[in-house]
């Protein structure tokens, strides 16, 4: 393959040269030169060599200073990272809780600001109501327990509780009057999405995970008897008795549902014993 | 003898004086340090067959240190610099281990 030169001929392996000519060739010719010359002096390393093979040394050993410097500079900068991502947490802990504290002394401040009139306490009261029927507030009260879950060993999907069964089941509960649901501790609104999501159900956007426990506050003698007569309840009897699912009612004296966990304002107009504001009125150089 | 007194001269220094490396050249190390290890195994063999020049050992350091380096400077210029050190270390140890083994052959005769 390789010929005493040390020189590939074509087609020859990369691997056979490198091998071959691992030698630096010029050593063999500056000994044949010499030879040839009539010097036969062995060789031997001199002053040259020395200084180069000192080189040598300080190069392997800066590079390995230099990797052990790298390396204490990675950790330390990583530890840096760490200790930032700490105070980040720990800060962020800190503003949740104190947003908490607001929320609490804004609803103390309102509730007292509507018990300071008659008027305030009417408003008072409606705010009460819409806020069980809307979610914005915690609710306690009797009610109904569902608690539905998949089938024991389940070989197919249709097995698995999906969303869909979930939203059947909500419907028929508002139907027979609910006046609040919740599902695994997330407090329907109308706006709340119960959606099949990479595999798990979510509800407002947080992923649940089976069993699921639906509660409904309303009339607790009378619910669930009358929730088997709707769709929801209807679909669920099938789901239990042909896939051997989990779907269990149960009533309750009381239950706590949390509020929901955001609600936003979306419209809102302005009271009718107001004056309207002038931007609103053609009236442009009236001031008020 | 005066070999090892080099080496030994050159690590002592280079643990004393503890040069900096600039960041530029950062990367270029270690590839510079497997040239030269090449080098002087290269060297260590010639002189075991009774070869070994001064010269030759010179330049081949010199000359292998610096275009290893270059290899993998024009290597990161063109965005493959990863790829061609491992080329160059790839190379570069096949020829420190077909030198070694000469060189065992000599010290062992086997």
């Amino acid at each position: 393959m390789v010929d005493d030169r040390g020189t590939p001929r074509p087609g020859t392996g990369l691997l056979d040269h490198l091998t071959a000519t691992s030698l630096d060739e010029d050593y063999a010719h500056v000994s044949e030169r010499r030879a040839a010359a009539g010097s036969s002096s062995r060789g031997r390393p001199g002053t040259a060599a020395l200084v180069v093979l000192a080189v040598f040394g300080v190069l392997v050993a800066t590079a390995a200073l230099q990797t052990a410097r790298n390396a204490q500079q990675s950790a330390s900068s990583r530890e840096s990272l760490v200790r930032q991502v700490n105070a980040g947490n720990a800060d962020l802990a800190q503003r949740r809780t104190d947003l908490a504290d607001l929320r609490h002394e804004v609803s103390v401040l309102q509730s007292q600001q509507l018990a300071a009139t008659s008027e305030g306490r009417a408003l008072g009261q409606q705010l009460d109501r819409l806020g069980v029927v809307t979610g914005a507030a915690a609710t306690r009260g009797p009610g109904i327990q569902v608690v539905v879950d998949d089938a024991p060993h389940p070989s197919s999907d249709k097995e698995l509780v999906q969303a869909g069964d979930l939203q059947k089941l909500v419907n028929g509960l508002w139907l027979v009057g609910a006046e609040a649901i919740s599902i695994n501790g997330q407090r329907l609104t109308a706006l709340s999405p119960i959606r099949d999501a990479a595999g798990a159900i979510t509800v407002n956007f947080r992923s649940l995970t089976a069993p699921y426990t639906v509660s409904a506050i309303g009339d607790r003698k009378s619910m669930g008897a009358r929730l088997l007569d709707t769709a929801g309840g209807q679909t669920w009897l099938t789901l239990e008795s042909t896939f051997g699912m989990k779907f269990d009612v149960e009533s309750k004296d009381t239950m706590v549902l949390p509020a929901a966990r955001r609600t936003s304002l979306r419209y809102a107009h302005m009271p009718e014993s107001t004056q309207p504001p002038h931007r609103d009125g053609s009236g442009v150089g009236g001031g008020q | 003898m005066i070999a090892a007194i080099g080496l030994l001269v050159g690590v002592l220094l280079g643990l004393l004086l503890q040069p900096t490396v600039p960041v530029w050249l950062d990367p270029y190390l270690p590839i510079a340090v497997v040239a030269a290890l090449d080098a002087v195994f290269g060297a260590l063999r010639a002189f075991l067959d009774g070869i070994f020049d001064d010269k030759v050992f010179v330049v081949s350091f010199v000359s292998n240190v610096l275009i290893a380096a270059l290899i993998v400077y024009l290597g990161d210029k063109l965005g493959v610099g990863g790829q061609l050190s491992t080329g160059v270390i790839v190379v570069l140890g096949i020829r420190i281990f077909s030198n070694v083994a000469a060189i065992r052959r000599h010290v062992f005769h086997a």
